[in-house]
């Protein structure tokens, strides 16, 4: 008796092909589906340098960073490197070549909570959810979603969007024509530029912030609650500022007149612990109280 | 010395005076030779261009540069018909592609933006009527002719390193620098219209950072980044 019994080794042999041609029916072809895990202590840098392709973040509670991707093709090669808490993935074309659908690589991320992120892209969506720590982020098309981040991030981008939900640190980005959009943020400081995209800030101003916030043509909408404590100063040379909320006259320091060219407002909220600056050279921007 | 040690050894050096073996290596190499003839021209322009007498010499400073660059073949006239060049791009592309090279244009953009900025400022000193027309002595749309003209002529055979790539990032790169390009226009428009109105010579001096940024991300996608 051999290990398969009294079974007729035919029907053995013609089931398991069966099973064998299931399963590679279930993969794609040239499927390349890969995961990396990497044990990483306190605070691990993760570097990412991706072509194109859909690149998600999101953080755990463990000492570990994974990285699984998927290039449909098989014509890409990605490759890692770790070096104690540093984290390196280059995606790269292999030999023969790639079109840029053939290099597309999504890439599923997942690291310990406080983790700095480095992430360039060129084209396809970037989401980055509940990762504190420092992160850039520089992309040509790529649109960029943070959400629940804390730390300094810094942002270049030729048109992607950025959306910014309960971002709380620091926030420098710029943008030529892209949007930008902070949502409930926490931030304490925010220096957004984009030359004709529009800008909206919808949250509170924090006491000692700085909130520059400038675009060339769309709009700036500032929504803001009643009880925030700040400065502002507005402009727009060729368009419009629309103020909605009731300001008092700017009491700080030495009086400042409003520029004699464009649209100027300046005044302040309460006791003006936070400075916001916002200017247009032709779009329009709406200052309003969300109360 | 090898070309690319020469390379290293110019961009430390910084036009100081070259070592012995940098000169021997210069007598013997036609190409290294060029790229050091290259970065004197463009060095000299640039030094003209920091110097307080930036104003009177603005005209002659560009004429000057775009003769220089036609004569080392990286620009070429606009109206003249394209050159055949199988296999290449246009020759400036080839002049982005030389990194040391590329690195050098943008610092020239930065002064070119700086010295718009001078002479704005220049030029919000003086009465309003001692002003001349635009179109005559303006230095600023001397620069802005030799960008639109040389730089920002980008047809589909132009950017090949981005092209092959992704075309989608070659379209988004050249949609953005005619947004640009298209700022710095009403910018300078404004500027010459209201002389001292310092807020639209900040956005002239801004849109032509952002030029040179968006410039330097196309080379830098073309030559180092991404898939190659």
């Amino acid at each position: 008796m051999n290990a398969f019994g009294n079974r007729n080794p035919v029907r053995v042999g013609a089931v398991g092909a069966i099973l064998v041609g299931l399963a590679l029916a279930a993969v794609p072809a040239h499927a390349d589906h890969m995961e990396k895990h990497f044990s990483v202590q306190d605070k691990p840098k993760v570097t990412l340098r991706n072509s194109t392709g859909r690149i998600q973040v999101k953080s755990w509670s463990k000492s570990e960073v994974m990285v699984a991707w998927t290039n449909a093709s098989g014509k890409a090669v990605v490759e890692t490197e770790q070096a104690g808490n540093r984290v390196e993935i280059d995606t790269r074309m292999a030999e023969g070549g790639a079109s840029p659908d053939q290099a597309k690589t999504d890439f599923e991320i997942t690291v310990p909570v406080e983790s700095e992120l480095s992430v360039r892209t060129d084209s396809g969506n970037v989401t980055v959810e509940s990762v504190h720590g420092d992160m850039t982020f520089d992309t040509v098309g790529a649109n960029l979603q943070l959400t629940d981040v804390n730390g300094y991030v810094v942002v270049k981008t030729i048109d992607g969007s950025l959306v910014c939900n309960r971002c709380s640190g620091k926030l420098e980005a710029n943008s030529i024509s892209g949007n930008v959009q902070m949502v409930q943020p926490s931030l304490d400081s925010v220096r957004v530029q984009t030359s004709s995209g529009n800008i909206l800030f919808d949250g509170s101003f924090m006491s000692r912030g700085i909130y520059i916030m400038k675009n060339f043509s769309g709009t700036i909408e500032v929504h803001f609650s009643a009880n925030d404590s700040f400065d502002v100063n507005a402009n727009s040379l060729k368009g419009a500022v629309i103020n909605q909320a009731s300001f008092k006259p700017d009491t700080h320091g030495a009086p400042r007149p409003a520029s004699k060219w464009g649209h100027s407002f300046i005044g302040t909220m309460n006791d003006g612990h936070a400075k916001v600056e916002l200017s247009s050279f032709s779009g329009t921007i709406k200052i309003l109280s969300r109360d | 010395m090898q070309c690319e040690q020469f390379e290293q050894t110019l961009e430390q050096q910084e036009f100081e005076a070259l070592p012995k073996q940098a000169l021997a290596h210069l007598e013997t190499c036609p190409a290294c030779s060029a790229l050091f003839a290259d970065f004197g021209a463009i060095h000299s322009m640039a030094a003209e261009l920091a110097t307080d007498s930036v104003a009177p010499l603005s005209d002659n400073v560009w004429i000057a540069l775009r003769n220089q660059l036609e004569a080392e073949g990286l620009i070429r006239d606009p109206q003249a018909p394209l050159r055949s060049v199988p296999q290449a791009g246009p020759a400036w592309w080839s002049f982005f592609q030389r990194p040391a090279m590329a690195g050098a244009f943008l610092g020239l953009v930065i002064a070119a933006a700086g010295a718009v900025s001078y002479l704005s400022n220049s030029q919000s000193s003086t009465a309003q009527s001692e002003l001349t027309p635009v179109q005559e002595t303006s230095s600023v749309l001397t620069a802005n002719t030799v960008f639109k003209e040389e730089v920002l002529n980008v047809n589909d055979d132009s950017i090949l390193g981005v092209q092959r790539q992704d075309t989608a990032v070659t379209d988004s790169i050249r949609r953005n620098l005619q947004i640009v390009d298209n700022f710095i226009a009403m910018c300078e428009k404004d500027v010459h219209e209201q002389p001292d109105n310092q807020i639209a010579r900040e956005y002239l001096y801004g849109a032509y950072q952002q030029k040179a940024e968006l410039l330097a991300t196309a080379m830098n996608r073309n030559m180092t980044g991404g898939l190659q």
